[in-house]
Formats: structure tokens, sequence, C-alpha cells
């Protein structure tokens, strides 16, 4: 049972040792442990789409006009390099990759561990290995309003029936709130897995799509509900639920560590991370797995998925802040890696996001 | 008063063998002045757990912006050496 309550921090000082001395979170950050070798770039693949959604961050900002490269040898030469240089997972995506299978077969050939987004009106062939996450902003009715698409769950659903790589990814914005359990419902009679994402409002858009205190509490409890209620279909946890639907945005929680907000080359996401637009260049000022979206709503599941995951050590702190990350790193190895199975949540309870230790 | 650095320096490059799972390297053998990241592929999570270890080990804490900065053996002794003896 999901407390409503956010936790406080406790006041004892643990050592990592002790935190670690519980067989289950021994156990659970061995797991995870295995993955910190993922070191991820993104890459927009086409500046084609075959829908326009409200809001879509892709046809935001100056990267939908660079002019794209199509030839698969200037493709594999850039993943070649990219793979020489440490990337290890490959994330695809704007404006709708479904649209050049051969290009992301060129980068599975090249780097076998990734992840596509898609909007999933077009079927990715089976032999490209990559989780593939596809975006739902509400049932059909919703969809055909804010993505002028019709029936996009009914055929998204049949394009991906039975389909291991699949995960829909849906993106709670004020008006699709309630919609997230006729979504939910469906796919869970379908056998199929889903997990969350918050619209994240790009800069300069103040729509109707962006969210305020009052939207973002509604989406707390209808999270916490679904996850409650279909355990086996939500692949999330309290603390995600924390991270995503706090006031503050994930900046201001915990220090966004993409390029575009650190400038340290030292080491991590400050020194690897590159998102290529679809001429083939990138701009560290631009870099982030969502670029155009204003840093200060950014709740962007992809981004959650590095920045908090990036804060460890302050997680560090007690046992049940160190369980909540390791429940949030669970989810976000379960959502981006092919065959990687998410374990039961450790912390059930909502833990109030640690500050920085100075 | 100061801190031993030479002990201190062969304790780090033991934790960093242990944590690190490195093979055919002692602590005596461990050059101090290797470059942790460029020269032995160590990763920002990797420093992290490191940072979480030696937090356990020497009772300091390590402010989250500067860890990845602790990029050699010699840099991290050094580290821990100026935190001890800042509470001296």
């Amino acid at each position: 049972m999901i407390s409503p309550a956010i936790e406080q921090k406790e006041q004892k000082e643990y050592k990592f040792s002790e935190i670690t001395a519980d067989p289950a979170v021994r156990d659970r950050f061995k797991k995870v442990r295995k993955y910190f070798f993922l070191r991820e770039s993104t890459y927009d693949m086409t500046n084609r789409c075959n829908v326009r959604c409200e809001g879509c961050y892709y046809f935001t900002g100056d990267k939908q006009f660079a002019t794209e490269n199509s030839d698969e040898d200037a493709w594999r030469v850039l993943l070649e390099g990219e793979k020489e240089r440490g990337i290890t997972f490959v994330v695809l995506a704007g404006a709708e990759p479904s649209l050049v299978p051969r290009l992301c077969e060129v980068c599975y050939d090249v780097i076998p561990l990734g992840a596509i987004a898609t909007n999933g009106l077009q079927h990715i062939p089976r032999q490209i290995d990559y989780r593939i996450h596809i975006s739902v902003w509400g049932n059909d009715h919703t969809s055909l309003k804010i993505r002028k698409a019709k029936d996009m769950l009914a055929r998204q659903t049949a394009n991906y029936h039975d389909d291991p790589r699949a995960i829909f990814v849906y993106t709670f914005n004020p008006v699709n709130i309630d919609e997230a359990r006729e979504v939910t419902s469906l796919l869970a009679q379908n056998g199929q897995q889903i997990t969350f994402n918050m619209f994240s409002a790009p800069l300069g858009y103040h729509g109707p799509l962006r969210h305020t205190p009052e939207t973002l509490a509604r989406t707390r409890k209808v999270m916490s509900e679904l996850l409650r209620q279909y355990p086996e279909t939500v692949v999330y946890s309290p603390y995600n639920i924390v991270a995503h639907t706090s006031e503050k945005g994930l900046h201001d929680l915990y220090s966004c560590s993409y390029p575009r907000m650190n400038t340290s080359t030292n080491v991590g996401l400050g020194r690897s991370f590159r998102q290529y637009r679809t001429d083939l260049n990138w701009d560290r000022q631009a870099a982030c797995c969502v670029p155009d979206t204003d840093c200060a709503d950014c709740r962007h599941y992809a981004a959650g998925s590095a920045v908090v995951t990036a804060r460890m050590y302050r997680h560090a702190v007690n046992p049940a802040t160190f369980k909540a990350w390791l429940d949030y790193v669970d989810t976000y190895l379960a959502v981006w890696v092919r065959g990687y199975e998410k374990g039961q949540n450790l912390c059930e309870r909502f833990i109030e996001p640690p500050a920085k230790e100075t | 008063m100061e801190k031993d650095i030479s002990g201190t320096t062969l304790r780090i490059a033991q934790i960093l063998i242990d944590e690190l799972k490195l093979e055919d390297i002692t602590p005596e053998t461990f050059d101090p002045d290797l470059d942790l990241v460029d020269e032995v592929g160590v990763d920002s999570m990797d420093l992290a757990t490191v940072a979480l270890v030696l937090r356990d080990e020497y009772g300091i804490r390590i402010d989250e912006d500067d860890y990845p900065k602790l990029t050699t053996v010699r840099i991290i002794a050094e580290y821990i050496n100026n935190k001890l003896n800042s509470d001296d």
C-alpha cells in the first residue's frame, strides 16, 4: 500500500555498509550495478513524422530544420565512432524513427543495446531488438484532438501485440489524467506493459498541456492508484511518482547532469552524452535527451532515468531513501533495457527526494 | 597533524581494486597518477560507489560536485587528507 504522505528524512547517519547489509538491498544493488556500464547518447533519425502533436518537443527550436542525412554508410561511420568513444546505449528518437527502419537497423548492427521512441503507428521490424517505447497521450478521442490521428491506441496495440520489445509510455498532461485508467486497463487485458511520462513544456509553450500544482497532485493520485491496481502491467515505483509529480522539476530536485545544464566534462553524462540531429551534428549547448524543453518544467521520464540514477551518492543516507533510489533504477532499467526484469519495489512509501549533501 | 598520505594511497588503491574488480594489479603496483576515467575506464557511477566506500572508511563527506574531479588515486588521497586535516 502506498502511503500518501511524503516521509521526512531520518536524522540518524548511516554508513553505506549498514544500508547494504540488508540482503534485499544488497542483492538489488548488485543487480542494478551490472548496468553501470551503460553510456547513452540520442539520435534524431529523421525530421519527418506521420503525426503532428500539440506540444511536440521535436518540432520546437531549430533542430527540426537540420538536413536529413539518410545515407546508411554515414550512419554506420557515426555509430562506429560512437562505439569507439564508449557509447554503449543508443536512444533513437525524433521525429519518427519507424519511417527509417534501415537506419535503425544500422544502429542496431553496431550498438546492440538501445531504445526507440516511436508513435507506434508503423511497426518496427523485429530484427531490430531494441526496447520500443510507444507514446500514448490519452484515449483515442483525446489522441485525435491532440495528435490529429484516428484510432491511435487501437493501431498501436495491434502493431505491437505479443511483442516483448514494446512498452507503452503514457504522457500525463492536464487533459488526459483520468483517461490513464482506461488505457492501463486495456493494456492489462492485452498483457502489455505501460510506464509513465509527464508532459514537460517546450520552451515558450504556454498552452493547456502545461502542468499546474493541481494537475500534478491529481496525476500523483492516479499513478498511485494504477501502480497498486495493475502491478504486473505498470512498470513504475512510488519513488518514480514522487520524482515526477513534485512541484519542483527534475533539475531543481536533482541538478540535471546533461551537458545542457552541466558544464563539467570530467566524467559521466557531461563528458560522454551527445544529442545528434538528423544532419549527424550535435551542439553541446543543446545536448540533453529532450532539447528545447523548458528545463524548469522538465519532468520527462527519459531525463529522470539519467538524472535521478546519477544521484546515487545523495540517496545513500538511510535505508528507505536508498531503497527508493534502487526502485527508481530498477524501473529505469526495466523500461529501457531489453530483457531486464523488474523486481518488486523495495520501498512502498513516498520518500522525500534528498537534498545535495554539502 | 599530517596524516600518512602513502598509507592512504595504498588503502584507496585497495578499495578501487575491490570495488572495480580490477585484475592483475596490487595496491603497491597501482600507479597513483593513472587517470581513472581515461586509463582505467571508470565512470561516474563507479566513482560514486567508491565515494560511498571512502565515506564509510574515513568518516568524511564528499561533496557531490567534488567526486567527479577525483580522477587519480593521488588526487583522492590528497582530498581525503585535506578533509581529515581540516576536521582536526
